[in-house]
């Protein structure tokens, strides 16, 4: 016990010297200071955040398994559901996750819209949101198809015919995002870039630019 | 009250002392069963056991021929030579890479560096410290029985 004291006290004195460290730790956890009026209704931000790491870390676990390839793709997701140790957990945290991670984002889109904490000086704040809330989505969309089951295929069918409606250039579109006329396997390594690669920068960009202005302006004061 | 757990001088540090076990314990079985079953998930693809012994028909390997598989888990070869069948381990001894079969030189070459065995294994030329360990192979009707 006294030696680990020892060893933190160790860490923290070198990395004071050189960071001031234990300023720094003060100034923006232990004694961090933020309106009284705070509550449990504020968690759904830093909840989402959370959520998405969870998802960012099983979906690394997941990669290391899956084969995004049409013959092989249901096959090593019903392989790491099945056969892989706790395969099922990472599974099922990933797949279900995705869905309370989107459950997050509205609960905190709504309380910020109920207290009006999209207006001036925040309303970036608002306007980034809005764009990790059609983030979030489209990882969920791209990642339905991944498993390459019936219901993921018609849901790529269906969703990726929606852009069909654009004027003039809607049937291009339609192609552009598909990589074919139909959903094909190249569909499927298509979403599975975007959804492993592509969106989460982006969402990782997005969440940057969120929290360095919310720590900037603070956060919304009361109703 | 009979619980006594004595880290401290006095009451209240004993109290403090088994609140602080029972934090770290929590703690520590928390981590461990978040760290559990990511080392299960990442550990080796459990090499399959049942298949220790591989049948072969002898049809599949006229003379001369080597049909290589996967014996315990790593690469092994079956060479049918004028003496019979001689079933090795396909790893070179150099630094392991999988050797091949020259069919009109009748010899295993290592593609790395060069590495020469002869049919039984025994090294003809080139680094490699040791023989390609054999493997027990029996003959049982149209079938050759490896392992």
């Amino acid at each position: 016990m006294e030696l680990i004291k020892d060893i933190n006290k160790k860490v923290l004195d070198w990395l004071d010297e050189r960071y001031d460290a234990r300023q720094w730790i003060r100034e923006n956890l232990t004694e961090k200071l933020v309106h009284k009026h705070i509550n449990w209704l504020y968690c759904f931000g830093g909840l989402s955040f959370l959520g998405f790491l969870l998802q960012i870390g099983t979906g690394i676990f997941l990669m290391m398994y899956y084969i995004p390839t049409p013959k092989d793709a249901l096959a090593s997701v019903q392989n790491i559901a099945n056969n892989v140790p706790f395969g099922w957990l990472f599974q099922r945290l990933h797949s279900i996750g995705a869905n309370v991670v989107n459950l997050l984002v509205m609960f905190h889109m709504l309380r910020v819209l109920y207290h009006g904490a999209y207006k001036k000086p925040r309303e970036f704040q608002w306007v980034s949101g809005v764009f990790l809330l059609l983030i979030t989505m489209a990882m969920s969309f791209t990642g339905y198809l991944l498993p390459w089951t019936q219901l993921s295929y018609w849901g790529a069918t269906i969703g990726t015919e929606m852009p069909g409606a654009t004027p003039i250039i809607g049937e291009w579109l339609v192609q552009l995002i598909r990589g074919s006329a139909q959903i094909t396997g190249i569909t499927l390594t298509r979403f599975y870039a975007i959804h492993a690669v592509v969106l989460p920068l982006t969402l990782i960009a997005f969440l940057g630019i969120h929290f360095l202005m919310i720590r900037k302006v603070g956060i919304s004061g009361p109703m | 009250m009979s619980i006594s757990i004595k880290t401290g001088k006095n009451a209240s540090d004993s109290k403090r002392g088994f609140l602080k076990l029972l934090f770290l314990s929590v703690m520590a079985a928390s981590f461990g069963g978040v760290v559990y079953p990511i080392i299960r998930y990442l550990s080796p693809v459990s090499q399959q056991q049942a298949a220790e012994k591989i049948e072969i028909l002898k049809d599949e390997l006229p003379p001369g021929k080597a049909k290589f598989f996967t014996y315990k888990g790593n690469p092994a070869v079956v060479i049918h030579t004028k003496s019979g069948f001689t079933a090795l381990s396909a790893v070179c001894t150099h630094l392991g890479c999988i050797v091949k079969w020259l069919e009109d030189k009748n010899e295993l070459q290592c593609p790395c560096h060069a590495g020469r065995f002869d049919a039984a294994g025994r090294v003809i030329s080139g680094p490699p410290p040791n023989p390609l360990p054999q493997i027990a192979v029996t003959e049982s009707g149209v079938k050759i029985v490896i392992g």
